[in-house]
């Protein structure tokens, strides 16, 4: 790994959670054979902007978030976080997984607090940070409850609660409402919705629904699989977030036909995909 | 799916018919008396040793041992799994000579044992943690080890040290199977225990067991192989109740 100079200072202003991935390419060894994952992506995100991926399944799109967390650092070219390259995890960066990933053991509020473990603050502010987490997505009361006590949403909720607690400057979403049903999916959707409105954090979310991804993003970016690659990036437009207005059916119709221009093969599964959604 | 539950009375009855089988077996003289002793006499025995508090030693002194040798069995088994876990140069280093002499039952240990520690205790405490020590390393290596990615994502993710890694997730995950390897390492120590006293000793149950045959007093081995049986069953029993109150709600 190349030490890179932090170019702490070069900003004027202080810009937190601005996201530059430049010339990134991953490739895992499959039986001695090289399987490209990821190929030359770039991107740049600005601070508080939310970006929605899109893309089928194996586009390499869940790769990429792992790649922006620093949960896997053998990639080639560079991810940034307001200039400083991500090697590695770092508390300036929280994640949602489509599972919730809560130890089983541990109640909600212990859970959310496993996330200020290495935070060096007294257990009466980390106390306070928890239980205001949990307040902020409408888990109050269910401090003490163990997450097989939970419904699916409850628990992707305590799992938001667990990624914002140390306020990150980024929040990555790996298809965070995938596992849930249609209604509490919108639900969750319009908290998330309503979260940006009190956070600043830049949001990154990844996810397979091309709707929800014009509902909640500022742009879409699609990508194609084997390898993956960015091949459009939409901007959303105010009047584009309205489910019921022409211009929603619009993006829609033009993001899920860019996903079904491709390969025969791939372009069925998306087809699938899209029926789903839409039906 | 909902299983069928039977009334755990319904367990005695393998032991009741044994026992029938064996009055049976004594009353039509199949073996001689003294080779096969009838329950009764078995039972005076029982009452007999229990009476003048010579049984009584002879259980103290084998379950100190036992005690004593799972202690640090069990202690060194979890220090060598967790060791094995966490460092892959470890495990490397390791693992072929602990698998190798995993293979070796504990009893075939013994003439070398007796041999290097002599007869007395310690020779008595090391059977018994060598017993104890390889269900628990395993229990604590495979448990931390099988844990799932997932989690183990978690942890770094909020950049969690090794000690809170430990607390907060390799502990309570590898609990379930770490006890299992604790019930099922206690249950080889005691029969290793109890063999390591039928070869030498000057106390113990085995010992007791041991003398009873040299007198050829079968009612008294006879005994001795219901009281092991009883209270091996009881130390595994009791644990794992002990391991269904912890692992309670754990269940995800």
């Amino acid at each position: 790994m190349i030490p890179f100079p932090t170019p702490q200072g070069t900003h004027a202003a202080p810009v937190a959670g601005a996201l530059s991935i430049r010339g990134v390419s991953k490739a895992h060894k499959v039986d001695g054979r090289r399987l490209d994952v990821l190929r030359e992506i770039d991107l740049d995100i600005a601070p508080a902007e939310f970006v929605g991926i899109v893309g089928a399944s194996g586009c390499g799109k869940s790769t990429l978030l792992r790649l922006i967390i620093g949960l896997d650092n053998a990639y080639d070219g560079e991810i940034r976080l307001d200039g400083q390259r991500i090697l590695s995890t770092s508390l300036d960066r929280g994640i949602v997984f489509q599972d919730h990933r809560l130890f089983p053991w541990l109640t909600v509020a212990q859970n959310v607090a496993v996330a200020l473990a290495k935070r060096p603050l007294s257990k009466g502010v980390k106390a306070q940070l928890v239980a205001e987490n949990i307040a902020l997505v409408g888990l109050s009361g269910f401090e003490s409850a163990y997450p097989h006590q939970l419904s699916g949403g409850m628990a992707q909720r305590a799992a938001i609660a667990r990624a914002l607690v140390n306020e990150p400057k980024v929040l990555l979403l790996d298809e965070p409402f995938g596992a849930l049903d249609a209604l509490t999916r919108l639900k969750l959707q319009q908290d998330v919705q309503a979260l940006r409105r009190r956070t600043a954090c830049t949001i990154v979310m990844v996810t397979h629904d091309v709707e929800e991804a014009i509902t909640l993003a500022d742009r879409v970016v699609v990508m194609k699989g084997r390898p993956g690659v960015i091949t459009r990036i939409v901007p959303v437009g105010a009047q584009g977030r309205d489910r019921s207005s022409p211009a929603f059916a619009r993006l829609r119709d033009d993001i899920l036909g860019e996903l079904m221009a491709e390969p025969a093969t791939a372009a069925v599964a998306n087809l699938d995909d899209a029926r789903q959604r839409q039906g | 799916m909902t299983r069928a539950r039977f009334d755990p009375l319904l367990s005695l009855v393998g032991l009741l018919a044994l026992l029938l089988a064996w009055w049976t077996a004594t009353r039509l003289g199949v073996f001689p008396r003294q080779v096969l002793a009838p329950p009764e006499s078995v039972w005076r025995a029982f009452v007999q040793g229990a009476g003048s508090g010579e049984l009584g030693a002879h259980i103290l002194a084998s379950l100190g041992r036992l005690g004593t040798g799972y202690a640090a069995g069990a202690l060194v088994g979890a220090a060598f799994g967790l060791a094995m876990a966490l460092s892959r140069e470890f495990e490397a280093y390791t693992s072929g000579l602990f698998h190798a002499v995993r293979q070796v039952p504990t009893i075939a240990f013994i003439p070398m044992l007796v041999l290097v520690f002599g007869v007395e205790e310690t020779f008595k405490i090391v059977v018994v943690a060598k017993a104890s020590f390889y269900p628990v390393a395993l229990a604590v290596f495979t448990g931390i080890r099988g844990i799932s990615a997932k989690y183990l994502d978690v942890a770094a993710v909020y950049t969690l040290s090794l000690a809170q890694r430990l607390r907060l997730l390799m502990l309570p995950a590898a609990l379930p199977p770490v006890l299992t390897g604790l019930r099922l390492g206690l249950s080889r120590a005691w029969v290793a225990l109890v063999a390591a006293e039928l070869l030498v000793a000057d106390e113990g149950i085995g010992q007791m067991m041991e003398m009873g045959r040299q007198m050829f007093r079968l009612d008294i081995v006879l005994m001795g192989v219901v009281v092991i049986g009883t209270i091996g069953f009881l130390l595994d029993h009791g644990f794992k109740l002990l391991e269904r109150r912890l692992t309670k709600g754990m269940s995800a």
